[in-house]
């Protein structure tokens, strides 16, 4: 290689690649086509849906595929075909001038080696350095990814660490060996908000810092327009669009990038009207199907012709750096997925009786253990994961449950649903007393009473097919006979968007998407006055996600039933939630209305959650308020405040030492704020800020 | 999309839930797929051989298995006898085909008896969990602690004297079940404590089902292919302890042709004609052997990408 072509060359060039795998099921198209092209000191952004491709693009990068992978197109690294390397070179390229950052940390650190001694090793190893140059090298190195206290960290082991903390350490070792080009597959998913912020602003800092070219592969279009300078969309193994990311934002061409923007949940706009959200039909195009003589997103494309049909589109060029794979791209428009209709006002809720009512629901696990197993004193004081805890969820109405994890909001969700008996408080559903376990309760208070977990996969039996739960319930519940629950599942099938033949399927040959209408139509079969949402669109891609998001909108407007949601993505919880229940560490930070709690004056726990929440919009200013470390799980009653530890507005010994009191917050009588800080200084101290001024008005 | 779609249609026009159809279907699936490995091919034909020598075996036998023929004892192999007679004049190869049924038979009741009783210990211990599952697993392991072939002694004597019209064969099936009981429901129990925390069962509780319809019902198939793998792993030691207590004398008394006995039986005379010892032994290792293998290739098939629907 000599300096020249290096100068020429682009740091990553992908031409025209295609991956095929082959499998005991037949072929896999997981890219079709795919040309990109990385500079040094650029992020490049790869964003797209589950199954699109994304990953298999960054491993192609590497040339880091399994056997059963056949790769044509060329690949080429500071304009060396990759696919030539030698095992030996590839090895080299690998460790030295390519670097990878994968998901979940852990996976990526040895658990039972110290995290020093493992940096040290990869230094050694790559540049040969002696053990007392390695030492210090990796001080540096952690010092330079924002870890406290670098000189001492190394001797922690990986699980002694945050996520957060072991993800800056993952990027430690990647940066070790000052990596050309920088992977990052979906560095941020498996963490929670708070602490994504702070891996972003790190990631953000980086690309000023150190000169080389970053992929930054991502599900989350917030993510992409926070770090990105470039974006490519990938839809069923094709990149559909390209662009820098205010062009990409602010005046998207491809209808399928229109559709991920439109399918987030926006806060309402500058006149104040929330939009009814919108959503992509079908399902992400099945990567196993051969068919290439037409545009791939056609069948769920909302302006798809018969010229779109005949023949693969060409890649239209838009403008400067601006590529779309669409034969209509100078035909799209905003309203391309439908109006932008005003969400409509919920009816007027019978407030009479609410449906639910909770007061001190407290929740302490594991103090069963004792010092001689069944005598003796307890080994350890319980985790109090739910402490005095009240809420009320009027009919017809939603209430949110919003914190990290580890604040809680399952264990609430348990406890009023009755998998985990309450240790104590009351628990009403419409003025009758709920026993803590679900079995102890009558067969009444189940049926109007569902629940609606995260996992899709797992909420349905894999061994039976899906018209069991499905007809269970109904008969259960509604006291129908076997040969009308076959018609009624029909109806219910019908009304959660689903084809009824697909009752006899297993579980497997459904999407996650559907699997989660399916729970969502065992759930409805009864018509419940209440139904529990744990995270129920959190594993959901953001098109399905938003069309789950609507049908349980629809399904109240309908019947006005009232859900509990619980959710980390304040976007959906400040979509679906009429109040909110901001928790922590099992306390209530804050709970009113959900329009008071979302803006100023707010608790510094909800200000600190909405500052890290990642928004779509490249324009939009970065925050300053960050949270590090995460939710401590406690076991003795506290002498303050909740949040002392972490809170960024902490006015002093008093937050150490008393609770904190309820306020009344700006949203009337039933909003209130557990914090020492006086409410108008919370308001100044937030309207102050001009940070948080930007965001309010977005 | 598509080709599912076609492929599914005909189930779903006959509109009745078609789960004996796709319990029919897997099985043929699963055969396959164990039929796809060498070793699953050879397993298999070893295997099926015994099961029809074992379903065949008095019908072909050149003598009576039982049928004394003094003058020609001690023989050696000759056209008339292939594999030589034994102490008694009896044809060795009479006898070994003969004695194939009674050990298969046993064999296979006892590991059934001992599976199924494993997977209710198993899958009530997994689901209740807690103290019932602490009681239940300390419990069977005071069991596990008992060598099986003395627990069977023991329960063998003690059931003749409380039970002695009782065949013998039936208190060996008894003996195995119990003794398997331990080990299977803990494999099982751990099967089913990775299922009960999984969504559907929690939604089960929350419609209120039944702990039995839990168990058995939303549990129980998704611990079944674990169950088979175990079954096919304890019928080879089935096969080994029912042959040992033949040869201790505990099992099959004689004049039937049990391989355990006929070892023992002809263990003395292991000089003059080993032929007549050592057939059945070998018998028996070839099954073993041939089930083990079969274990392997249910292994096999059943870690191999999830099949369903395609």
């Amino acid at each position: 290689m000599t300096n020249a072509a290096t100068a020429e060359a682009p740091l990553m060039q992908i031409d025209d690649l295609a991956v095929t795998f082959q499998t005991p099921r037949g072929s896999f198209r997981a890219v079709r086509s795919a040309s990109l092209e990385i500079s040094r000191g650029e992020v490049l952004g790869l964003v797209g849906e589950s199954g699109c491709g994304k990953s298999t693009v960054a491993f192609a990068m590497m040339n880091y595929l399994p056997g059963t992978a056949q790769v044509s197109g060329a690949i080429k690294f500071e304009g060396q075909s990759i696919t030539q390397f030698s095992d030996a070179e590839l090895r080299e390229l690998r460790g030295n001038r390519i670097a990878m950052v994968y998901q979940d940390p852990l996976t990526s650190l040895n658990p039972s080696m110290r995290i020093g001694p493992q940096i040290v090793e990869v230094l050694r190893h790559h540049l040969d350095l002696d053990g007392q140059e390695a030492q210090v090298r990796s001080v540096e190195l952690f010092a330079s990814v924002g870890l406290a206290d670098p000189e001492r960290i190394g001797r922690r082991y990986p699980h002694e660490l945050s996520g957060g903390q072991q993800q800056r350490v993952v990027i430690a070792m990647a940066l070790a060996c000052d990596p050309h080009l920088l992977i990052m597959d979906e560095p941020t998913t498996g963490l929670d908000v708070t602490t994504e912020a702070t891996i972003l602003d790190l990631i953000v800092e980086l690309k000023d810092r150190v000169n080389a070219g970053i992929l930054f592969v991502s599900h989350n279009l917030g993510v992409i327009a926070r770090v990105a300078d470039r974006v490519a969309v990938m839809y069923a193994g094709e990149i559909v669009e390209e662009a820098p990311v205010r062009d990409l934002f602010n005046n998207p061409r491809h209808p399928y990038t229109i559709g991920l923007l439109s399918c987030v949940p926006q806060p309402p706009g500058d006149d104040g009207i929330e939009r009814q959200l919108r959503s992509i039909p079908g399902a992400v195009f099945d990567a196993q199907s051969a068919q290439t003589d037409s545009c791939l997103f056609a069948p769920r494309c909302p302006i798809a012709s018969e010229i779109c049909l005949e023949a693969s589109p060409p890649v239209a060029h838009v403008s400067d750096g601006h590529d779309a794979r669409c034969n209509k791209y100078s035909d799209v428009t905003d309203d391309l997925w439908g109006d932008l209709r005003e969400r409509q006002d919920k009816p007027e809720s019978d407030s009479a009786l609410p449906v639910l009512n909770a007061e001190d629901l407290r929740k302490f696990y594991g103090g069963g253990r004792k010092k001689y197993i069944l005598f003796g004193p307890p080994v350890r004081q319980p985790v109090r994961a739910l402490v005095d805890v009240d809420m009320r969820v009027e009919s017809g109405r939603t209430l949110g449950i919003v914190g990290e994890s580890g604040s809680g909001k399952s264990t609430a969700a348990r406890a009023i649903v009755g998998l985990e008996a309450r240790d104590r408080g009351r628990l009403e559903l419409r003025g009758e007393a709920l026993e803590g376990d679900v079995g102890d309760r009558t067969e009444e208070q189940r049926s109007s009473m569902r629940m609606v977990f995260q996992n899709p996969t797992a909420s349905l039996n894999p061994k039976l097919p899906i018209k069991h739960a499905i007809t269970r319930a109904l008969r259960k519940f509604a006291g129908v006979s076997s040969a009308e629950s076959q018609d009624r599942a029909e109806q219910l099938m019908d009304a959660v968007g689903l084809d009824p033949l697909y009752l006899d399927r297993r579980p497997s040959e459904l999407s996650g998407g559907q699997q989660q209408r399916v729970a969502l139509a065992s759930a409805f079969a009864a018509n419940p006055d209440l139904v529990v949402a744990d995270e129920a669109v959190s594993a959901l891609d953001v098109s399905v996600q938003a069309q789950v998001l609507n049908l349980l909108e629809q399904h109240q407007r309908e019947t006005g039933n009232s859900y509990v949601f619980i959710t980390h993505d304040l976007g959906v919880v400040r979509y679906v939630s009429d109040d909110i229940l901001v928790l922590y560490a099992g306390h209530v930070a804050e709970y009113g209305p959900s329009d008071s709690v979302l803006s100023a004056p707010s608790h510094p726990y909800t200000e600190a959650l909405l500052s890290a929440a990642p928004v779509p919009d490249p324009d939009a200013e970065p925050t300053h308020i960050r949270l590090e470390g995460s939710v401590p799980t406690l076991r003795s009653e506290l002498k303050g405040c909740f949040f002392a530890g972490r809170c960024p507005r902490k006015i002093g010994d008093i937050c150490d030492n008393e609770p904190p009191s309820e306020q009344q917050g700006p949203g009337g009588a039933t909003h209130t704020i557990n914090c020492h800080i006086p409410i108008a200084d919370l308001e100044r101290l937030q309207l102050s800020d001009s940070a948080i001024n930007t965001r309010a008005a977005d | 999309m598509a080709v599912q779609d076609s492929a599914l249609q005909p189930e779903l026009e006959s509109g009745r839930p078609s789960t004996p159809l796709r319990a029919a279907n897997a099985a043929r699936n699963g055969l396959a797929l164990i039929l796809k490995t060498n070793t699953g091919r050879v397993a298999f034909a070893i295997v099926l051989v015994h099961v029809l020598v074992a379903i065949l075996g008095h019908w072909i036998t050149p003598y009576p298995p039982t049928e004394y023929d003094l003058p020609n004892r001690f023989s050696g192999p000759t056209a008339e006898h292939w594999l030589g007679t034994d102490d008694k004049g009896r044809d060795v190869l009479s006898r070994v085909l003969a004695g194939s049924r009674s050990i298969v038979w046993i064999a296979t009741l006892g590991t059934i008896l001992g599976v199924t009783l494993g997977t209710i210990v198993g899958v009530t211990s997994g689901y209740f969990g807690g103290k019932t599952d602490q009681i239940i697993m300390r419990f069977v392991d005071w069991f596990l602690a008992i060598p099986s072939l003395l627990l069977a002694i023991l329960v063998i004597n003690m059931s003749r004297q409380r039970f002695s019209d009782l065949d013998e064969s039936w208190l060996v099936i008894l003996t195995i079940g119990i003794s398997f009981m331990p080990n299977n429901s803990r494999v099982i129990r751990s099967a089913a404590l990775a299922i009960k925390p999984l969504e559907f069962v929690q939604s089960a509780r929350l419609r209120g089902e039944p702990t039995i319809y839990i168990m058995f019902r939303e549990i129980l198939p998704n611990v079944l292919p674990v169950v088979a793998v175990e079954a096919a792993i304890r019928l080879s030691f089935a096969l080994l302890l029912t042959a040992g207590l033949g040869f201790l004398g505990l099992g099959v008394q004689p004049p039937s042709s049990d391989w355990g006995l006929m070892v023992s039986e002809n263990f003395r005379h292991i000089g003059q004609v080993p032929l007549a010892a050592l057939a059945p032994g070998l018998a028996m290792a070839s099954l073993v052997v041939g089930i083990n293998l079969l274990a392997d290739g249910i292994r096999q098939a059943q870690n191999l990408p999830d099949t369903g629907g395609s």
